[in-house]
């Protein structure tokens, strides 16, 4: 199975479009260009808040960008600002490519793009002046709502309109694609307005927990996955292990992962029958994770040195190890007795970060790391640099969450020992100091991209110049991709 | 190949979703037995609403045959992404 390669029975039609004709590369490049630049606003609001917990924070006593309000552009940013962008523009080039058809119109995808970086400064703007919403991760303003859930059936029909064209079996990808389009639109709905409107108490404590872990099951990571699906393959140039097996992967998510938010609030007075089948749907999910990861580690079978040798193949197999991790860590801490010790701890806090920035940043960056290349015409301006970038953040990324993760582990230890919070707080300092310095490790790395993609920018620029204004420049680069 | 996704998918699926139906059972015997059943109603409508959606489109993606041949979709996906880089490559090089 992993040396399956023949071709012989495909169905691709005997003559296919142009690239240009399907993809708008300029699209994609400036929504990865908008993703870097959350990507640091929301790096800053992590650093206000770090500095914070060390009790150096540089702009104490402005209410305006207080801690509080800080955290929650801090989150929102990534969520909203880099991972949602660079998903958009990945999606801009991977669904035209895969389908054989454009999105549903150009100039909608332009309106979307203006639209959608409309709400995250918005959101942004929103909550530094004290308009959030109270909800982790729907704090986005009330008024923002709705241009929010328009923008999300936007999305759906430009990129469903050519997926639902497609004859025959789907390729994996797609069905993840599919599903997360209509999953996001009513994620965010039941989030953002059920418990504004409809319900309160412990029943909107209830969906809010579906709500946090829904944005990350139901959005990023069907998402990430079928990314992962597109581009592992191509750039193994083998097909994916078992198409099969994928798709098991991925009816196991659809059944499972919906349930498994209230996780969020066990010991709580929802229903205990519904803490344990929470419960019991992460234990579940874990199974079918397994199913994915093994998946992919037989696509590389046989092709180990790619690792090492190919740096997008690198972020996304570096990505996969974390998410084992963070899922396996899940499986563990949603058990009453684990949960007991580690709640509202920074274990919680490394854990969230693992996922989202060890798991599907590293991945992003990974198809940044792929498709700046090709989106530019230009093999990137230094591979040092590249290897910066993938040893900081990784490295920085280990850091902190094992960091986190020990912290969690004695500030819950110091509570079950009743001591006082303040003991906690101290015990704490020197896991928040290490998470600064880990911090700055991953804020040097993305600045080592940006250094290297300014760089390569500029060569490309040059070299465009050099062919007398040309578009398309003498070659094309096939580093990663041959 | 299908033997190995056929053992996961039992292994994996059935006990999970044996415990999982087993759980509605107790949600239902809840709601029927205690006066604070309907206060968790709300979360699980959502799941159902979301899971009965994505077993409607299982049984419309089964007759409309997409699991047939399973395993092609992955050598077309490659196949395709070959001609659109071979192409592009010739333009550019021309």
């Amino acid at each position: 199975m992993a040396d399956e390669t023949q071709t012989t029975d495909t169905a691709v039609p005997a003559e296919i479009p142009k690239h240009e004709q399907l993809v708008d590369e300029r699209l994609v490049a400036w929504y990865f260009l908008a993703a870097l630049l959350y990507m640091f606003i929301s790096l800053s609001g992590g650093f206000l808040m770090a500095f914070q917990l060390i009790k150096h924070n540089p702009l104490n006593g402005i209410e305006l960008f207080s801690p509080g309000r800080w955290r929650m552009v801090h989150t929102n940013a990534i969520a909203y600002g880099f991972l949602a962008n660079a998903f958009l523009g990945m999606l801009h080039w991977v669904v035209p490519r895969l389908t054989l058809r454009p999105v549903f119109d150009r100039r909608l995808s332009l309106a979307i793009f203006v639209a959608w970086q409309g709400v995250v400064v918005a959101t942004a703007v929103g909550l530094l002046l004290g308009e959030a919403q109270g909800l982790e991760w729907g704090e986005t303003p009330v008024w923002i709502d709705p241009v929010a859930q328009l923008g999300l059936l936007l999305v759906a029909i430009n990129f469903m309109a050519p997926i639902m064209k497609q004859k025959g079996p789907m390729y994996v990808t797609l069905w993840y694609f599919v599903a997360a389009f209509i999953w996001t639109f009513l994620t965010y709905a039941m989030g953002n307005f059920v418990p504004q409107y409809f319900v309160s108490g412990s029943s909107a404590g209830a969906v809010g927990g579906l709500f946090i872990h829904d944005l990350v099951g139901l959005f990023v990571t069907p998402l990430g996955w079928g990314m992962m699906y597109y581009f592992v393959p191509i750039l193994l140039k083998k097909p994916i292990w078992s198409h099969g097996l994928s798709l098991v992967g991925f009816w196991g998510l659809a059944f499972f992962y919906p349930l498994q938010g209230i996780h969020h609030f066990l010991y709580t007075p929802i229903p205990m029958f519904l803490q344990y089948g929470a419960v019991m749907s992460t234990i579940a999910v874990e199974l079918v994770v397994m199913t994915v990861v093994i998946n992919f580690f037989g696509t590389l079978w046989g092709n180990g040195r790619q690792f090492w040798d190919n740096m997008p193949i690198r972020w996304f197999y570096t990505g996969m190890v974390y998410y084992f991790l963070t899922c396996l860590q899940c499986s563990l801490q949603v058990t009453m007795t684990f949960q007991a010790l580690i709640h509202f701890t920074d274990w919680v806090v490394g854990h969230a970060h693992l996922v989202m920035f060890g798991v599907f940043s590293m991945w992003l960056l990974g198809v940044m790391t792929y498709l700046f290349p090709r989106l530019l015409r230009q093999e990137w301006y230094s591979q040092t640099l590249c290897e910066w970038h993938y040893w900081l953040s990784a490295g920085g990324m280990l850091v902190m969450a094992s960091d986190l993760i020990l912290g969690g582990l004695f500030q819950g230890w110091s509570w079950a020992a009743l001591q006082p919070w303040d003991a906690s707080v101290e015990i704490s300092q020197p896991f928040w100091a290490v998470r600064v310095v880990a911090g700055l490790a991953i804020l040097g790395g993305q600045l080592a991209f940006v250094y290297n993609l300014y760089r390569t920018w500029q060569l490309s620029k040059a070299s465009l110049t050099s062919l007398g204004g040309s578009s398309e420049p003498p070659s094309v680069d096939r580093k990663y991709a041959d | 190949m299908l033997i190995v996704t056929a053992v996961l998918a039992v292994l994996i699926l059935v006990p999970s979703g044996v415990g999982f139906v087993n759980k509605l059972f107790e949600f239902y015997g809840v709601i029927k037995g205690e006066a604070s059943g309907a206060f968790a109603f709300t979360p699980l409508v959502n799941y159902l609403l979301a899971s009965l959606g994505f077993l409607c489109l299982m049984l419309w993606a089964i007759g409309q045959g997409m699991f047939h041949d399973i395993e092609r979709p992955k050598r077309t996906m490659l196949e395709t992404e070959r001609m659109l880089d071979e192409q592009r490559t010739s333009e550019v090089n021309s």
